[in-house]
């Protein structure tokens, strides 16, 4: 008896450098694209930019406030790690070294802060930045890294 | 371990045999493939000498060729990759294969996937990736044969050591004895 497979949860995921070079996309379930990737990537990484110094800016507390364009040290500034429309959630990580982890999935999905983690530090850095293969700074498409992204998004739905 | 105890995290040597590769076969001797494995073998013979005089400090001498293979199979091969070697065969006539089924250094490989094409295409794009895979690989195995040779020269076995790959990350070395 074959098993009916629910709904994926998760819908897509994007890996952006320092320099907004989108290095990886990967898509689960998505019904409507209405821009090409190109635009696409521009859009989310310009969306994200915006958004973090956006909220440094405007933190009530003050404290130490990230400089504008320069990688941020964890607990550097006030970043935003999600946001929730009625019909998507994206949730947000950025690595010490620039790196930026989007997230896209089912708004009743909960706080995916450790899951981006265990992303970037137990997949991305494991099977793309250990690869000898893999030159810095490019796109990737490591067979390696889908298929254990894949497994381990299983797990999370 | 014998000595101090002092560690270094294995991330450092996974980059150090990276760059290794990397300059050699790509920067120093991009034309010349065969100068740039000899190369790295050679600094792999030196290493072995080195760590195998380290690990067989408490051991007597060896009684017979094939219990220092042994030794590099089990022991020195726990002691450098944290596992034992899968299989050893022998023709009982000098010819030695080991067989590593999860090489550890190269369990991090793996090439692009090929962008998704019709389904009778998936099976040919496969193969086509594990086979460039396979050849990249090669490249950083010249160190392990360098490391290997090495070891058994100093263990009094004089020998060549040739690798091959097979589907990542399994790969198997030729121990050939010299009589």
């Amino acid at each position: 008896m074959a098993a009916i497979a629910s709904t994926p949860r998760m819908r897509c995921l994007y890996i952006f450098n320092r320099d907004g070079v989108c290095l990886h996309y990967h898509v689960w379930l998505r019904p409507l694209t209405t821009l090409s990737p190109h635009q696409d990537q521009k859009l989310m990484f310009g969306l994200l930019f915006s958004l973090k110094s956006f909220t440094a800016k405007m933190d009530p507390v003050g404290g130490n406030k990230g400089n504008l364009g320069a990688p941020n040290l964890p607990g550097q500034g006030c970043s935003f790690h999600s946001f929730r429309t009625n019909t998507y959630k994206l949730s947000f990580m950025e690595s010490p070294s620039g790196i930026k982890l989007i997230l896209i999935t089912d708004p009743r999905m909960g706080d995916l802060r450790d899951a981006l983690k265990y992303i970037y530090s137990n997949i991305y850095v494991e099977y793309v930045v250990k690869n000898p293969l893999y030159t810095p700074g490019q796109p990737f498409k490591c067979e390696l890294f889908n298929a254990t992204l894949d497994q381990y998004v299983k797990t999370l739905q | 371990m014998p000595g101090g105890g002092r560690e270094v995290a294995e991330s450092c040597v996974d980059s150090l045999n990276l760059e290794l590769v990397a300059t050699y076969c790509k920067r120093l001797h991009p034309n010349k493939p065969e100068l740039a494995a000899r190369r790295i073998e050679a600094i792999g013979y030196q290493v072995g000498l080195q760590l195998a005089e380290r690990y067989t400090k408490e051991r007597p001498r060896f009684a017979d060729h094939l219990e220092a293979i042994k030794f590099i199979c089990k022991d020195f091969w726990a002691e450098v990759f944290r596992k034992q070697v899968d299989n050893l065969k022998t023709n009982h006539r000098g010819v030695f294969v080991l067989q590593d089924n999860k090489f550890r250094w190269l369990t991090r490989i793996s090439v692009d996937s090929a962008p998704p094409g019709e389904a009778a295409q998936m099976d040919v794009n496969a193969a086509a990736n594990a086979s460039r895979a396979s050849q990249a690989a090669g490249q950083y195995l010249y160190f392990p044969c360098g490391l290997i040779r090495g070891a058994l020269t100093n263990l009094g076995v004089a020998c060549a050591v040739s690798a091959e790959v097979s589907t990542l990350p399994a790969c198997s070395f030729v121990v050939r004895v010299k009589v």
